[in-house]
């Protein structure tokens, strides 16, 4: 069976009150639930509902997804460095499956 | 399984069923008319009628091969303060089998109001955003997007 696989890409260290760059991406389909197999039976929806970056514990961007976003959904957003700590980015997939990963700061 | 299928996941089908002006939408996506079914469309969502505004930058390319990935930038002019910041932008195909894509939360002093990602579109259309601005105004704007081959098959 396919593993999503989850991927960050952000600065180690920053400024405080500085803007970084975040690049999120996680492998997975998309399956959108309209599409049929060989036998014509509907393909069930299984897609990455919800992305969540928590900064010390506080949400401070999220996106919810629909069936709209692409195949390994990728989001390139920005957050101000406000003190050191660790970020969590957490995918949500229908079916309850939950796929996270963490990253340190250190904020000079 | 759709057990969690949103409540706000509206097909174009139910538009269609809701009344004339959904016809229009389906119909008629002409430069002329498009303003006006956007509008429509986005008080039928949200019960709210957004003002199109220079606040809001929705880059897409014009012309894109296939519609399996289709980027699209998106930024907000905002201070981002707790007094005026952007509370979320939504993004609609309104040509879309589903027309939500995705909505994008930002939070004040935290987050910039500004996100790359990509999408699909399954035939060429107006891709619209919808950002509501912390005093609960609705700010839209709206570009073309030709894709020559379709993305939700």
């Amino acid at each position: 069976m396919f593993t999503p696989m989850p991927r960050i890409q952000m600065p180690s260290t920053a400024m405080k009150g500085e803007v970084f760059q975040v690049k999120a991406l996680i492998g997975h389909q998309m399956e959108t639930g309209l599409r049929h197999d060989s036998e014509g039976n509907v393909i069930p929806r299984k897609i990455i509902t919800k992305f969540v970056c928590r900064y010390n514990d506080v949400d401070v961007f999220v996106v919810d997804l629909r069936e709209a976003v692409a195949a390994n959904p990728y989001f390139e957003f920005y957050l101000r460095a406000t003190e050191s700590g660790r970020l969590e980015f957490i995918w949500e997939e229908d079916g309850g499956g939950v796929y996270s990963l963490a990253h340190q700061l250190m904020v000079a | 399984m759709p057990e969690e299928t949103p409540a706000t996941g509206l097909t174009r089908r139910e538009l269609l069923l809701t009344g004339a002006a959904g016809v229009a939408i389906a119909t008629i996506v002409s430069p002329a008319s498009a303003s006006d079914d956007a509008v429509e469309l986005i008080e039928r969502l949200t019960g709210k009628t957004p003002t199109e505004s220079d606040r809001l930058h929705l880059a897409m390319p014009r012309t894109f091969p296939n519609g399996y990935t289709v980027p699209l930038t998106l930024e907000i002019d905002s201070p981002m303060t707790e007094s005026d910041h952007v509370r979320h932008v939504r993004v609609l195909a309104p040509r879309n089998p589903l027309i939500e894509v995705a909505t994008f939360h930002f939070v004040p002093q935290r987050s910039q109001p500004r996100v790359s990602t990509r999408i699909r579109l399954a035939e060429p259309q107006y891709v619209l955003a919808v950002a509501e601005m912390n005093d609960g105004t609705l700010l839209m704007t709206k570009t073309w997007v030709e894709v020559a081959t379709n993305g939700c098959a």
